[in-house]
């Protein structure tokens, strides 16, 4: 009777601590992110991240990574990183085969600031500085927090 | 032989999933579109508003974080209307704001763009023969700076991917089961949020409402109101949401709008 006590302890153990991964590196897939101290959204920001920095994943909670970024510790969200290496350079790796890891070496290429460039140079008639101007435009997270808290919003 | 192996790994290549990059531009290019018909709402308040209520529904999304973020803004128009640029850049008209009731009925909207945003209907509607012909330049080219040849039918593709999106979004609308899928989606969205997901019938029975007496904007984009009201009820969650926070938004939406 005595013997079952183990295997079911570890059992739980493992069913409830997060997922322990073994060194492996994630790539920042969005313009700019953030390590967070907590694996929430709005938590506090430890270090600013941007497209392509590499980060070393100690577990997964969840949706959510605990990472390690030059020495620091924190959380990033599944959805702005990749398992995959982001090639930088845009030269395609002979070694992928699926499509996404396609879609990583693929970094860069296609619809590019380049083509962008050209299709504004072909377009005067467009401003692109307004759209420059939306994507500038940024709620501090401060202020998101209270107007989610005044609302008896739900805080992710 | 080597004709059949070259159209299969060009119909290959045109099954590839277009990155979230690649994505950000498109929508770039389409925002900029969208402003040379509509002009925009120069009014930080209400900008800043919208920003937090559709900040505080994209972060309950599938898809939290897109390449470049979740940008919302007013164009400054009387038609009832909504776009979603692929990417997450998202506008609504100063009609649709003031054809929403309250806060909730104003995050259902949103939360039904944000949707479109994370089931890339915007990038579905970009005909398949552009992928085929945009796979084989950019499959054939070793670095991300093209050539001037390459460059010119790259920008080609370009331009007429911009056009499907756009006369999709402004003209003809998405299919019914993208515009069903959206709602269904939107309805979680909202419930996750702690927002009121029967919002978005309220919306869009005051939609069918105003249907009567105009036929433009969303009403044109968006046919069978009535069929999607139906769909929205059957898939209403059982729990209503807290109705003290629900007036209190009201409230705060009511202050900005008086302004």
């Amino acid at each position: 009777m005595e013997k079952k006590i183990f295997p079911i302890g570890l059992l739980l153990v493992l069913t409830l601590c997060p997922a322990v991964l073994h060194a492996e590196t994630l790539s920042v897939v969005t313009r700019e992110n953030a390590l967070r101290a907590d694996c929430s959204f709005l938590s506090t920001v430890k270090s600013k991240l941007n497209y392509g920095d590499q980060l070393e994943a100690v577990s997964k909670d969840g949706d959510w990574f605990k990472v390690r970024y030059k020495n620091i510790k924190g959380c990033i969200h599944k959805s702005a990183v990749t398992e995959q290496k982001v090639n930088l350079s845009g030269v395609k790796s002979s070694k992928s085969s699926s499509s996404s890891e396609q879609e990583v070496a693929l970094a860069g290429k296609g619809f590019n600031p380049q083509v962008e460039d050209s299709y504004k140079r072909k377009h005067s008639e467009l401003d692109f500085t307004k759209v420059d101007r939306i994507e500038k435009f940024k709620i501090p997270e401060d202020e998101l927090i209270i107007f989610i808290k005044n609302g008896g919003l739900d805080q992710p | 032989m080597d004709t059949i192996k070259s159209t299969a790994d060009a119909t290959q290549k045109a099954a590839r999933p277009i990155s979230d990059e690649e994505e950000y531009y498109v929508g770039r290019a389409v925002a900029a579109q969208i402003i040379s018909s509509y002009p925009l709402l120069d009014d930080k308040g209400l900008t800043a508003y919208i920003n937090k209520v559709g900040q505080a529904v994209a972060l309950h999304s599938e898809k939290p974080y897109t390449y470049g973020g979740y940008h919302f803004a007013l164009l400054d128009s009387d038609e009832v209307n909504a776009f979603a640029c692929p990417g997450g850049t998202i506008f609504i008209t100063r009609g649709m704001l003031k054809t929403a009731g309250n806060e909730d009925e104003l995050a259902a909207v949103l939360a039904h763009e944000i949707a479109h945003v994370n089931h890339k209907d915007g990038i579905a509607a970009i005909k398949k023969s552009r992928w085929t012909e945009a796979a084989t330049i950019i499959g054939s080219s070793a670095v991300k700076e093209y050539g001037a040849q390459d460059l010119s039918k790259l920008v080609s593709i370009f331009e007429g991917s911009i056009d499907d999106i756009v006369k999709t979004l402004v003209v003809n609308g998405y299919g019914r089961d993208q515009e069903y899928g959206a709602d269904k989606a939107a309805l979680t969205y909202l419930e996750k949020t702690a927002y009121d997901p029967a919002a978005l019938k309220d919306f869009l029975d005051r939609l069918t409402v105003q249907g009567k007496s105009s036929k433009g904007g969303i009403l044109k984009t968006h046919p069978g109101t009535s069929d999607r009201v139906e769909k929205v009820k059957a898939s209403l969650p059982e729990k209503a949401a807290d109705s003290r926070f629900v007036q209190k938004r009201t409230s705060r939406f009511s202050r900005l709008l008086a302004k």
